[in-house]
């Protein structure tokens, strides 16, 4: 499972990408997290707020802070 | 452009159904100018209707979607209620524009553009 963290290194997307490790954990997953940083990479996705979260390629959410509680359901469906 | 959502509010995004008639036209145009003046950024229609995740939750995320429909037809309305989103609507022909019969001069694209500027 690949799990990415749109957004330009702002505090939320820090905050989400925290947040993302903590999911795996709680899920008990095997998942690669990656930041995608650049502007046109993330325009790419369609993204019009950041940060984003990505999993899998489909985006799960956009401009928002999910707990890992919330991503960890997107991490065992 | 994606936007960062620290300390951002009111954030618009514009879809216009763009088609092929000169109503089409002229929410496109509508959309462009108001995207140019600073009231929002606009954003691909056909992107919802085609389910596409990032501009959904793009679309969940932000303070007001205004969807501008050339004609009672109203393909972007549609779009969006298929996906449970909420929208602001406006229906050109209700502006008094007359599908296949106005012409869309600057003109017009300005009369438009202000009636829905006051609105949003």
């Amino acid at each position: 499972m690949v799990i990415k963290i749109l957004g330009t290194g702002c505090p939320k997307c820090k905050q989400l990408e925290e947040n993302a490790k903590k999911s795996v954990e709680l899920a008990g997953v095997n998942a690669i997290i990656e930041k995608v940083t650049e502007l046109n990479k993330i325009m790419d996705y369609g993204v019009m707020m950041t940060p984003a979260l990505v999993v899998d390629e489909v985006v799960k959410s956009a401009g928002k802070v999910l707990n890992p509680e919330e991503i960890k359901k997107f991490l065992i469906q | 452009m994606a936007e960062c959502s620290c300390g951002n509010n009111g954030v618009k995004l514009i879809y216009s159904c763009s088609g092929a008639a000169n109503t089409g036209y002229l929410a496109d145009s509508v959309s462009r100018k108001l995207m140019k003046e600073g009231k929002g950024k606009m954003t691909c229609l056909a992107a919802i209707g085609a389910d596409l995740s990032g501009f959904i939750e793009s679309a969940k995320s932000v303070d007001k979607n205004i969807v501008i429909d050339g004609c009672p037809v109203a393909c972007g309305k549609k779009i969006f209620e298929k996906n449970e989103l909420k929208f602001n609507h406006f229906i050109l022909t209700e502006l008094g524009v007359e599908k296949g019969k106005t012409e869309i001069t600057e003109e017009v694209i300005n009369k438009i553009s202000q009636e829905i500027e006051n609105k949003i």
